[in-house]
């Protein structure tokens, strides 16, 4: 079984590896960052014995996938599994961060997943089950102020897994859209769920659980995962609610947290 | 003027310990995660005796990259300082998570800190310990007498519980000092684990969530860190390597079953697969 999973190097990606490897699928990992890239694939590689591939990769640039694909297809490589973890997100007001900051959010989540998907749609293992797992968020569901063009990159992919699971009915393949609350990833979102005090506990879902039933679930042939009976209600609560009431709404929650986290020194 | 290593002292227990033994003569090469927060206490040790000898070098011991550089630059301090020779390394640095979380190389955090780190710095170390007869001191806790290693998932991964992997993290130190004395006793090297007590520090509150509200009531009941600093100064001053394994301020006390030659020996195996290295070809 092989598994290709981009944004292998974060936090969410490595413990998809972790759990890959733990399963004995044949890993080809990437990431923009090489050193972590390095780290990851060297540390799998001591503590399993499966096959580990690692190729560093910008998937904002066409001519890098390409690359990456000429790469996988020099090994001779076809897939059974792809896991589009690669993400970014920059917190903060529209006009507070930079213009080609946010226009790389949607680079790379919405456009970058569209290319490996793309491209290893067409390197899958015609012979077996494909599974595709698209990384949305609990901030697809409602329209987002402070994180606007995040939360709008994950409703585009939370709708493009719906649909592209449509058209893959009958090829024997799934598309899955993981939609996490918070994710333990790393020190930054750490701090981020901490600053939104009691409502943050309550999001935060245990990454190494979010990552085993992700991938059972999947192959289960599932559409959508939303970890935590909480974020299911919140899910549910914001169909029924008008999407300006939860826009104002978040945007007051929003507001207060950020202040406490991002502009600390601004506190009177 | 003999030398020590201690690794965590930016704060708590480990800035108090690099502390007390520079007041009592040690040359102090101290460490800590972040190079502002190493010149404050820095600065700190130096208010309290200025003529103590301490330096200290910033490395993130969740790295391993940066255990293994800071092992190296260590080796050439310890070369130009000291004759090559290290008196004690006290692997103290630590944390508590409140959430499931991998290091760069997909290791849970508190395995990798608490116990690996510790591993690491010591196998780099261990040429200039064995020149001096020197002790390796680990941090441990009265908590590792609750936990057992579970091989089949060291990481923890399946149902993670942030106590049981910091227990299990503790459990894994004093195994480690174990081992060493087990396989490094005709080098000279003594290696002993630490019961600091409970001790009131930051540890837990930089872990938030639950475990910060949990440990903002508990630490209340705990020593200064000056205090538990005492139970380290008795395991580095006497000339002759101290008796026992597992010691808190007081002396020698009892540690938990799980504490075999036969786990200690497992554990080491395991420990040198995971960090890609061998003690055989260092010592
Ligand atoms: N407090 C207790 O009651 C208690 C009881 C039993 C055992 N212990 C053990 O005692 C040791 C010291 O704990 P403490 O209570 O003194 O806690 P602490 O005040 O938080 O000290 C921990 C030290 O480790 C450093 N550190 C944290 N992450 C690091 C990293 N990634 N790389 C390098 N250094 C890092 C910290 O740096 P920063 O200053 O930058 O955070 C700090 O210097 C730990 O091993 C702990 O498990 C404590």
């Amino acid at each position: 079984m092989n598994v290709m999973i981009t944004g292998a190097a974060g936090g969410l990606g490595r413990a998809m590896a972790v759990e890959c490897a733990r399963r004995g699928y044949a890993l080809f990992l990437t990431n923009i960052d090489a050193p972590a890239l390095a780290a990851i694939q060297k540390g799998l590689s001591r503590r399993f014995c499966v096959k580990i591939y690692a190729e560093p990769c910008d998937l904002t640039d066409s001519a890098g996938v390409d690359a990456l694909m000429a790469e996988i297809d020099r090994l001779g490589l076809r897939f059974d599994m792809l896991l589009n973890i690669a993400g970014i997100d920059y917190e903060g007001g529209f006009l507070r961060r930079e213009r080609e900051k946010i226009v790389r959010i949607v680079a790379l989540n919405d456009e970058g997943t569209l290319r490996v998907t793309h491209a290893v749609l067409q390197r899958r293992n015609p012979d077996a089950r494909f599974c595709i797992v698209v990384v949305s968020s609990l901030a697809a569901l409602f329209p987002m102020p402070l994180k606007a063009a995040y939360a709008a990159s994950k409703r585009f992919l939370m709708d493009f897994g719906m649909a592209l699971r449509q058209e893959l009915t009958g090829q024997d393949a799934n598309v899955l859209t993981l939609c996490p609350g918070g994710l333990s990833t790393n020190d930054e979102v750490c701090a981020a769920i901490l600053a939104q005090g009691v409502a943050g506990s309550l999001t935060t879902n245990a990454m190494e659980r979010v990552v085993r039933k992700t991938l059972d679930l999947a192959w289960k042939g599932r559409a959508r995962y939303i970890p935590g009976a909480f974020n299911r209600l919140l899910f549910l609560l914001g169909k029924a609610v008008p999407a300006s009431w939860t826009a104002a709404l978040i945007f007051r929650r929003w507001t207060q947290t950020q202040k406490k986290w991002l502009y600390p020194t601004q506190i009177p | 003027m003999k030398t020590i290593v201690i690794t965590g002292a930016t704060s708590g227990i480990g800035l108090e310990t690099a502390r007390l033994l520079a007041c009592r003569g040690f040359s102090v090469i101290a460490t800590g995660r972040d190079a502002g927060r190493c010149k404050a206490a820095r600065d700190s040790i130096l208010a309290s005796a200025p003529d103590a000898e301490v330096r200290f070098y910033p490395a993130d011991l969740m790295r391993r990259k940066d255990a293994l550089d800071l092992s190296a630059r260590i080796r050439e301090d310890l070369d130009r300082t000291s004759a090559g020779c290290l008196h004690a390394l006290i692997n103290n640095a630590g944390c508590a998570k409140s959430w499931y979380a991998t290091t760069e190389d997909g290791l849970e955090q508190q395995f990798a800190l608490n116990y690996l780190a510790g591993f690491l710095l010591t196998y780099g170390l261990s040429p200039a310990l064995s020149r001096a007869g020197g002790r390796v001191i680990m941090t441990a806790s009265q908590s590792h007498k609750g936990a057992r290693v579970r091989w089949d998932d060291l990481m923890l991964t399946r149902r993670y519980n942030p106590l049981t992997a910091y227990k299990q993290s503790k459990l894994c130190d004093v195994l480690f000092a174990r081992a060493l004395n087990d396989r490094y006793a005709a080098l000279g090297i003594r290696a002993y684990a630490v019961d600091p007590g409970l001790v009131c520090t930051e540890i837990g509150n930089k872990a938030g969530g639950v475990v910060g509200l949990v440990w903002s009531l508990r630490k209340r009941h705990g020593i200064p860190p000056s205090v538990s600093a005492e139970a380290f100064a008795r395991l580095c001053i006497p000339v002759q390597h101290p008796a026992g394994l597992y010691h808190d301020r007081h002396g020698e006390k009892a540690f938990s079953r799980q504490v075999t030659a036969e786990n200690a020996a497992r554990l080491f195996s395991v420990s040198e697969r995971l960090c890609g290295i061998s003690y055989q070809e260092e010592t």
